[in-house]
């Protein structure tokens, strides 16, 4: 008997430490590290209509799945005043409507063993030894998108970084075992030394922040990073999975960007943590006036509950820290040139007082 | 703890006279309770005039263009106050039904007015959360801000809730007999707003049929599966209803909606297994009513239709 299929819903880069963490279910996961053009049609058509992109995106994987005769799938569970809450349930019914016989199994929030993991019960020993694996995969990927935001801001010819990273990223896939990850990592700096810059460059420091799907899937973005750093810019996106690891878990929320010191941090200007990551958009924006970035961006698919509803704050911030915020909202148009033409003008933007405050 | 009133360089608590309520979401969500209250604690209440289509077009301008249509009317409201009164009233709401939570949008409302407000002007709030403090204590702690004496607040709290529950028990009329009954549902800052839902009523009762508003003064919904406490209301409701009394039911939602984006595919479940007919309407900033005309004259001509052949066919 072939081993059963698990889909996975869509985290960027991040996917391939997700298809690693389920490995020991024995099941063969089912995901990809960028969205199709296909996948989001197939999401939009089936979602309600004011859904928000995050939702339509995440069905049109399942759905994609489904048609491909993958008989699981796994999705987050949340407690939070978001819609995020009702995606499963939402998602299986459209699923059930169409015939499709996905089950998806919610994680989170439903005991210390859940159903997921009792379903497929893998043995103590296997479960460790893949979530050690899995996590050591998301410590490693954080260290690659650093590395990559600062290369890409300076790199001499074009599209270098990119491929220096889209390289790595496919050799992490190939590292199955604690010592090839471990060994693969302590070559990441000598594989982004060997690209070529421009040390006379200084490039402008912009931070991205806002929703977490649309952060991490450079699909839905529209690239943003990719854009970015073309123009220039190095970025921060303050998606980190290991970051946010922590803070789900509880470990180290004292430190810089753990929850406790962004809502002290928020607490001026918002007094309730709202949902999703609406809290760490006015605590991130308010640590980067503190810090010095030249601007950020806030991203969030369009309609976003948690993050639109903060955006006249951010905009109260801008004003009080005297730091230029930029409001971007994605939904299912999938042109680039719109959104370029606005980063260009805002990057112009961002130079102009730049030389203007060095003068 | 924020709204705190200033005090003087004597010591003693500046008292003001005036305080606004936006006539928007919290004024609806708790129907004539604010006003009330804050009446027999001496305050001099300024409520905003009711929406008119310039209501709209000043949300239209000044509001974050992605707000849902309530919000964007909220902060319509907002700048019409601001100017005519030195404290304004904006609740952080965050839950008002116990077990359930409110429209996350609601929990940052006070802190976005302060964002947007100009100077000059203070933002009081208390935290509603009927989750974990009952409104009684919220409403005692809003009267200590005041600075009122606590005899003041017990009394002027009795007062506002008999108001509440006199504004949330709508009478509901006799029903004509031979005509359709539907029942219209939608969170009640759309239902009772009149700028925004007075044609399309007025509309339905034109065509003959008898409407009945939901009622949110039943208070028993459970938190499953919809935790949001209107919404959870409105899908109890729907669950209870007997598919013989009723004809039709018209879902009036706003642009933009995110809980209405989820809840609305629920609602139509439980619908369609009571084969009643639905229809969702959108409020949104267009000021045209032929399009909406249109929709409800062919929605009432079809169930007459399909109750002409029903009978044909018996």
């Amino acid at each position: 008997m072939s081993m059963p299929q698990l889909a996975i819903e869509p985290w960027g880069n991040y996917s391939l430490a997700l298809a690693a963490s389920v490995e020991c279910l024995h099941v063969r996961p089912w995901t990809h590290t960028c969205t199709t053009p296909e996948i989001l049609k197939l999401g939009v058509e089936a979602s309600p209509e004011f859904s928000c992109l995050s939702f339509k995106v995440t069905t049109g994987h399942f759905i994609k799945a489904a048609m491909e005769g993958v008989e699981y799938g796994v999705m987050v569970n949340s407690q939070g005043p978001c819609r995020l809450r009702y995606y499963r349930m939402l998602q299986q019914k459209l699923l059930k409507e169409r015939g499709f016989n996905l089950f998806i199994f919610g994680l989170g929030y439903d005991g210390i063993k859940p159903p997921l993991i009792r379903h497929f019960n893998p043995t103590m020993n296997d479960f460790l030894r893949c979530c050690f694996r899995a996590r050591l995969k998301v410590v490693t990927i954080d260290e690659l998108e650093t590395a990559a935001w600062t290369k890409r801001a300076v790199e001499l010819r074009a599209g270098d970084t990119t491929r220096a990273m889209n390289a790595c990223i496919k050799d992490l896939d190939q590292a199955r075992t604690v010592p090839e990850i471990k060994a693969f990592r302590k070559t990441i700096p000598a594989r982004f030394n060997q690209i070529s810059v421009d040390v006379n460059r200084r490039p402008l420091k912009v931070a991205l922040l806002g929703e977490a799907t649309i952060l991490r899937n450079s699909f839905l973005n529209q690239n943003l990073e990719e854009i970015l750093g073309g123009l220039g810019v190095e970025v921060r996106n303050f998606f980190l999975l290991g970051e946010e690891m922590r803070n789900i878990f509880n470990i180290g929320t004292g430190s810089k960007y753990g929850w406790k010191a962004m809502r002290k941090l928020a607490k001026p200007y918002l007094g309730t943590p709202v949902g999703g990551h609406a809290l760490a958009s006015v605590a991130h924006t308010l640590r980067c006036a503190q810090d010095g970035y030249d601007g950020v961006i806030h991203v969030a698919p369009a309609g976003c509950m948690p993050e639109i509803s903060v955006r006249p704050i951010l905009r109260k911030i801008s004003q009080d820290k005297d730091i230029p915020v930029f409001e971007c909202s994605f939904d299912e148009h999938t042109s680039q040139v719109g959104l370029v033409t606005r980063l260009e003008a805002f990057v112009d933007v961002l130079y102009d007082r730049k030389t203007k405050k060095e003068l | 703890m924020f709204g705190k009133l200033k005090k003087a360089s004597n010591g003693k608590l500046l008292e003001p006279r005036t305080i606004g309520i936006p006539r928007a979401l919290l004024y609806y969500l708790y129907p004539g309770l604010w006003e009330t209250f804050l009446k027999e604690l001496g305050m001099q209440v300024t409520v905003s005039a009711p929406g008119t289509r310039k209501t709209i077009e000043q949300a239209g301008l000044i509001s974050e263009s992605e707000h849902c249509l309530p919000v964007k009317l909220f902060d319509a409201h907002l700048a019409e106050l601001a100017g005519l009164v030195e404290l304004i009233f904006v609740p952080r709401i965050l839950s008002t039904l116990p077990g359930h939570i409110a429209c996350p949008k609601l929990g940052a409302l006070p802190d976005c007015a302060r964002a947007q407000c100009p100077g000059g002007i203070t933002i009081i709030t208390v935290d509603i959360n009927e989750n974990r403090t009952p409104l009684t204590e919220s409403m005692a702690q809003l009267g200590r801000l005041l600075n009122a004496d606590e005899t003041v607040i017990h009394q002027a709290t009795e007062r506002a809730l008999s108001a509440l529950r006199r504004a949330r028990a709508v009478p509901t009329a006799p029903r004509k007999p031979d005509a359709l009954n539907f029942l219209v549902i939608g969170h009640p800052y759309n239902l009772h707003d009149s700028y925004l839902s007075g044609p399309i009523l007025q509309k339905i009762e034109s065509l003959g049929v008898n409407a009945e508003l939901v009622s949110f003064a039943d208070r028993t919904a459970l938190p499953e599966p919809v935790k949001w406490d209107t919404c959870s209301i409105m899908h109890d409701r729907l669950q209870r209803l007997v598919p013989s009394e009723w004809d039709g039911v018209i879902h009036l939602s706003s642009f933009n909606c995110g809980c209405d984006s989820i809840v609305s595919t629920l609602y139509q479940e439980v619908l369609r297994e009571k084969e009643i007919p639905c229809m969702t309407l959108v409020l949104d900033e267009h000021a045209g009513q032929a399009g909406v005309d249109t929709r409800l004259e062919a929605f009432v001509d079809s169930i007459k239709d399909q109750h002409e052949h029903a009978a044909t066919c018996h």
